[in-house]
């Protein structure tokens, strides 16, 4: 297939925002940054009996929080992340002057593993028993924090939400990215946020790598981390788009990398092959040479392993020349999911204002190589940044000076314009597990029916598909995941997928609900560590990477019930501009009749059949000839008017050039419904497509979604 | 002393969920981390962290202290024996 190749859409970012222990926006944050001064402090505002650990708090209640909003805490639920949220984003938008009118153009992603926690291990008892707090039921996924902050200030074009633990926000700015270069997009705003919470305060710990003094990156004594909390937040528009309207650059979005460590859930590799291999992608996605790089603001937890990883990383790619470096966490504490975004903001501070950030409480060297330990005045004109995440989800995002001469990017396909020349995208193979009979189709002709308010799936024989010493820490969904995603690839016959995409409404809700119910029943010691470590929303994705040893691309979205359809959106994006040749995208959610009844009590399940979901699907720009459909488009939209869907569902029969069509609204009598069964509806719809292209909807109160399937006899 | 081994293997099969493991599978005197033996990791080090300060009172501070003491079962019984508070 003949591509045009052309330069990277000029990213350009035109707005900032930013909120963490160091400082309530840009201005504060580089005085304590210029001034050295750490906002590493004793707990303060969690309510927690842990109290032997510093951290970095911000600086406000949430009553003050609110106070500065405009908000009435007593009208309307509200979470500290998503608080947080709106100050950093509050910021960004004015700075880029974006009026109000434009929001409905404009896609919102952020990136959150905590999301409405702080509130669920609050009201988790009264969840069970009080019901004077149901209204904070749904506001507990990752997804609802985002819908909070975005809603704040109006209504946006699509919401999603980057899941991949502290490489989350990092993640939305990718995606964001991809967005504008695929043309969908002229200005995404893209960012995270993140409170600290009893539940991953506890959980760290039982992981042991809590520092109880201040942290030392990269420091021979250094002891782990301290967890921070924050949010940040960036305007994204491609130059044409800001030229028109006349904003100001602050800086390019250059170019950015992620791959997957595929080696442990929480440890890094000591060769750190993904953190090599995210900062190399982002080198070579600009075209930049490693003596270019003027500064890297590393991940730099505080961890020996992850400290040590980072540089075996950064002496495998800069070889003896390793860029000036630094981690600001000993400033900010580790703000997890929000860090990505957090340390973009804090390189966009160093390179305006021409200054190296200090590696803080540096003072001997081990192993690792010597970071920036006295301030510096220097012009920056390359600047690398690092988000890592357990899991090994890995992320390096490249900013480049506003004033930098246009960057040649060879290897970039531009998507505009939008063309017959893209390639077309093949659903090759899905398996699925569900209330159906598992890895197999029999429910074409003997479907089983769904009588219980919750179905939960029929399990497969799981001994074949993972050796026993690593099943017995897994959950069921983690099993799923990883027997749906072993016959997909097979039935393909692909060998190790180039990138694996996964959505999920709720990761792991069933450990997540253990740790939970231990939190409040009996207090704060001796949380287990392995219930944590498959608490977080990245787990299926990153375990199947393990798995088949997959270091590609590697991301996890967990945005309810939109959570599928913005992995299989961020595939079509990477495989149509040629990025890769074929993906696993997947959907898994499992539940538990104890957390049916909250979602029932919360008004979601609540005269459904319930079920669970695991759907592991091959796609490819390639028909080996076997395909099971052609996936010919499709549009994710938040809160849309009569008009944008029928605009929508016009544009893409337009796109894909289709007048005659079936449409379905999916098939919950045979699948049921969870957070994902969207997955579960393609699936189907993929197998039941006979002459006429098939639109396959998904619409609730917020969300609304149109995939469009071709049949191959017609691709 | 034998007691708290045969006490310690079962306890040791709960918390790390080894279902296909009995007890008398379980040399007191293997290895329990590495290729020989069970076959352990750094997370199932944490676990016993968490076992043994739930089930007798020992609070260990630093992970590294786990290598020696989680050597065997044997070695882990007998520094139990000494340490315990409950």
């Amino acid at each position: 297939m003949e591509l045009s190749i052309a330069k990277m859409t000029d990213i350009l970012i035109t707005g900032a925002g930013i909120v963490s222990a160091i400082g309530v926006g840009k201005d504060e944050t580089l005085r304590s940054l210029l001034e050295e001064r750490s906002g590493i402090r004793p707990l303060k505002y969690l309510n927690t009996t842990r109290r032997e650990f510093p951290v970095g708090e911000v600086q406000l209640s949430n009553d003050e929080m609110c106070t500065l909003l405009g908000i009435d805490s007593n009208s309307q639920p509200t979470t500290r992340t998503a608080l947080m949220g709106m100050l950093a984003l509050k910021e960004a938008l004015e700075q880029a002057r974006l009026s109000p009118d434009l929001y409905q153009h404009i896609p919102l992603i952020s990136g959150t593993t905590v999301g409405g926690m702080d509130k669920s291990e609050q009201y988790y008892l009264d969840f069970l028993e009080g019901d004077s707090r149901n209204e904070y039921i749904r506001t507990h996924d990752c997804g609802a924090c985002t819908e909070m902050i975005a809603d704040h200030f109006g209504r946006f074009q699509l919401l999603t939400t980057l899941s991949t633990a502290c490489s989350s926000a990092a993640n939305a700015v990718i995606t964001g990215a991809e967005l504008i270069r695929a043309g969908r997009a002229d200005c995404v705003v893209v960012g995270g946020s993140e409170c600290i919470t009893k539940f991953h305060l506890n959980g760290f710990a039982s992981l042991m790598i809590l520092d109880r003094e201040s942290c030392r990156p990269f420091d021979a004594s250094r002891a782990g981390l301290n967890l921070g909390e924050g949010a940040a937040w960036l305007v994204l528009e491609s130059s044409d788009h800001a030229q028109k309207r006349g904003a100001e650059p602050l800086a390019h979005l250059a170019g950015y990398g992620n791959a997957c460590d595929a080696f442990h859930q929480t440890a890094t590799s000591a060769d750190g092959e993904g953190p090599y291999r995210a900062m190399k992608l982002a080198l070579e996605s600009v075209g930049i040479t490693p003596n270019q790089v003027d500064y890297i603001n590393t991940h730099g937890t505080g961890t020996v392993n992850n400290d040590l990883t980072e540089c075996a990383a950064l002496s495998r790619l800069f070889g003896e020349q390793v860029p000036p470096f630094s981690s600001t966490k000993a400033f900010t504490g580790h703000t997890t999911s929000a860090s990505g975004t957090i340390e973009a903001v804090i390189c966009l501070l160093a390179m305006q204002h021409s200054f190296l950030p200090v590696n803080l409480r540096f003072t001997n060297a081990d192993s690792c190589q010597k970071p920036v330990s006295t301030a510096t005045a220097k012009p920056l004109r390359y600047v690398l940044s690092n988000a890592f995440g357990f899991g090994g989800n890995d992320s390096a995002l490249l900013f480049a000076q506003s004033s930098a001469e246009p960057v040649p990017a060879p290897k970039l396909i531009t998507a505009e314009p939008i063309s017959a020349q893209r390639p077309k995208v093949y659903l090759l193979s899905a398996a699925q597990i569900s209330a159906q009979q598992p890895l197999c189709d029999d429910w074409i002709e003997h479907p089983e029916p769904l009588t219980e308010p919750l179905t939960r799936s029929r399990e497969a024989d799981y001994k074949q598909f993972i050796p026993p010493l690593e099943a017995r820490r897994m959950g069921r969904i983690i099993k799923r995941a990883i027997a749906t995603a072993k016959t997909a690839i097979d039935t393909a016959g692909i060998g190790i997928p180039e990138a694996i995409i996964t959505g999920t409404g709720l990761g792991c809700i069933e450990n997540t609900e253990i740790f939970l119910d231990a939190l409040c029943r009996e207090g704060e010691d001796q949380m287990m560590p392995t219930r944590f470590m498959s608490s977080t929303h990245n787990t299926m994705s990153s375990l199947v990477a393990i798995n088949l040893q997959d270091h590609g691309y590697n991301v996890t979205y967990a945005h309810n019930t939109v959570s599928f359809q913005s992995a299989l959106m961020d595939a079509l994006l990477q495989l149509r501009r040629g990025a890769i040749g074929n993906a696993m995208v997947c959907a898994h959610d499992e539940m538990t009749p104890s957390y049916h009844a909250l979602l029932c009590k919360g008004g979601f399940l609540a005269g459904k059949k319930a079920t669970e979901c695991s759907v592991s699907m091959v796609l490819a720009s390639d028909n080996p000839g076997n395909a099971l459909c052609e996936v010919a488009g499709m549009r994710m939209l938040y809160r849309p008017t009569e008009d944008e869907r029928q605009q929508a569902l016009d544009g893409l029969l337009k796109e894909a050039d289709v007048t005659d069509y079936h449409l379905t609204d999916g098939y919950p009598d045979l699948f049921g419904t969870c957070y994902t069964s969207p997955a579960l509806d393609l699936y189907a719809a993929a197998h039941l497509i006979k002459d006429k292209p098939l639109v396959v909807r998904y619409s609730d109160e917020k969300h609304y979604s149109l995939i469009l399937l071709r049949p191959c006899s017609a691709c | 002393m034998e007691q708290l081994i045969q006490k310690l293997k079962q306890e040791i099969i709960e918390v790390l969920n080894l279902e296909d493991i009995k007890p008398d599978d379980i040399d007191a005197n293997a290895p329990l981390f590495g290729t020989e033996g069970l076959g352990l990791d750094s997370i199932d080090a944490l676990e016993l962290i968490v076992l043994m300060e739930k089930n007798y009172g020992i609070r260990l501070q630093d992970p590294n202290q786990g290598k020696e003491i989680f050597k065997s079962i044997s070695v882990m019984a007998d520094y139990i024996s000494k340490n315990r508070t409950k």
